[in-house]
């Protein structure tokens, strides 16, 4: 009984001591980052969005090796539902080990670019070019069709499509991506500590919101503040969706170089499969604006994507080659970054930050409180 | 809005509240007797050496006029918004500072 007692105690005492460490400016710039989940919204550009025959269909074929023309591996090969929607490997391992890290698939619908050179700009499109990539599943248009119609989904996709063999190839490759579009786009991540927080800050609740962990808002100071994160990771989805030099080296090897956001533009430019291309199901083209105004500039070589934060303490490893291990290392690369590997004519925003050991655990702290908890 | 050019006609520039990373509109009207020919605009960061991702959408109302569209302001921070005004054989530029956070 003395024990109970003296261990109520210690608790009363320890809630009583907790506080929002957050000054007001903070709290207010928190806010942006909810609420989750955001409201779904369809695709206008794929008429089977969120349509419950498209999503079941997508979500059989996400992970049946049908769709690699020699039934070597599935879509779930590299990004393993059990496992975030990505592996622990560094780099994928298509027919060859590829230049970069399976990102997760999780809250990817309505963006603006996919990929970590952005050179799709549509889930559709970004689902359909790992079919026919020749390192990926190498599937050709013809022998896709081939393998749909003999394959034990053909009734569900000519229930949805009409009969396989009235249509073109190329427009059996765009309904199969259509129907795993809709399936990604049921995938989010599940809300947090950190939402709990956010939400209290936004009602006020002062008290609840001090049940948040004092490392975890120190971090998030951090993030907020000396860090400058919050300038590429912002929204609810923690990212701005636009592509940065994070400072990774981009060399393959002594002659290679991935090209980052300046290959897939380039790809993106050149490609049937836009949302400003006949194959978008929207008369109005809503989102082919970015296409069709989307800047090019050198110093998109070597720049990447902004990945989403949401479940990131599941997705290691990180960065676009999977180069750095854990969050930790993410977090002393950006503290003790090498900034002559920036572009020289790129943005001026990375410096060394020279963070202490006490405030590295501080942002790996935050960092994590961004996944639900195990 | 300003500008360094001496006499300059006045422009004005109306816009909601701006959304970080996400498309938004301006309405800029330039008040002016002569006919306002051509309008270019842009936008930079200055403390971090970008301008914007992806080029403006700019179009005459009429009666000195435009609406922008497709702008987009993908960081927080201090942007300056710069407009380009063609007044027959000459052209006068303005600018003005959006703070976003």
């Amino acid at each position: 009984m003395k024990v109970l007692v003296t261990t109520a105690l210690f608790v009363l005492t320890d809630a009583a001591r907790a506080e929002v460490l957050l000054s007001e400016d903070h709290i207010q710039q928190t806010l942006p980052f909810g609420p989750w989940p955001p409201s779904f919204q369809s695709d206008p550009s794929n008429r089977v969005s969120n349509d419950t025959r498209a999503i079941a269909l997508g979500a059989a074929l996400f992970n049946d090796p049908v769709l690699s023309v020699d039934g070597a591996f599935s879509c779930a090969s590299c990004h393993d539902p059990e496992q975030a929607f990505t592996t622990f490997e560094a780099r994928a391992l298509g027919r060859v080990l590829l230049d970069r890290n399976s990102p997760s698939l999780r809250n990817l619908a309505g963006l603006r670019w996919y990929g970590w050179g952005g050179k799709s700009d549509s889930l559709w499109a970004a689902s359909l070019h790992p079919i026919i990539e020749e390192q990926e599943m190498a599937h050709s248009k013809e022998s896709l069709k081939t393998a749909i119609s003999e394959s034990s989904y053909i009734d569900e996709f000519e229930a949805m499509f009409g009969d396989i063999q009235t249509q073109d190839p190329e427009l059996v490759l765009v309904n199969t991506a259509k129907t795993l579009s809709a399936y990604l786009e049921t995938l989010a991540t599940d809300r947090t500590q950190f939402d709990d927080f956010r939400d209290a800050l936004e009602r006020r609740d002062l008290a609840m919101a001090a049940n948040y962990p004092e490392p975890a808002q120190r971090g998030l100071q951090l993030f907020l503040g000396r860090g400058k994160c919050v300038l590429c990771h912002n929204g609810p989805g923690f990212s701005n969706n636009e592509f940065h030099d994070a400072g990774v080296p981009y060399f393959l090897s002594e002659t290679g170089v991935d090209e980052g956001r300046f290959g897939g533009l380039n790809f993106l430019l050149s490609s049937a499969y836009t949302l400003d291309s006949e194959w978008s199901d929207d008369p109005d083209k809503q989102g082919a604006w970015v296409v069709r105004s989307v800047r090019r500039s050198h110093s998109d070589f070597g720049t990447f994507r902004t990945p989403s934060l949401r479940g990131v303490a599941e997705t290691a490893p990180y960065m676009h080659d999977g180069s750095l291990i854990d969050l930790e290392a993410v977090i002393r690369h950006y503290s003790e970054i090498d900034t002559e590997r920036l572009h020289v004519d790129g943005e001026a925003i990375l410096s060394e930050l020279n963070l202490t050991e006490q405030e590295v655990a501080d942002l790996a702290a935050f960092l994590v409180s961004l996944s639900k908890a195990p | 809005m300003g500008s360094e050019t001496q006499n300059a006609p006045e422009a004005h520039v109306a816009v909601d509240e701006i959304p970080l990373a996400q498309p938004f509109s301006i309405l800029i009207t330039v008040c002016d007797n002569t006919d306002v020919g051509e309008m270019r605009v842009d936008a930079l960061m200055p403390a971090h050496q970008h301008d914007l991702n992806y080029t403006p959408k700019v179009t005459a109302l009429g009666d000195g006029l435009f609406r922008v569209d497709n702008m987009l302001f993908h960081m927080p921070g201090l942007w300056e918004l710069q407009v380009d005004v063609g007044f027959g054989d000459r052209s006068v530029s303005y600018t003005s500072n959006v703070m976003l956070k």
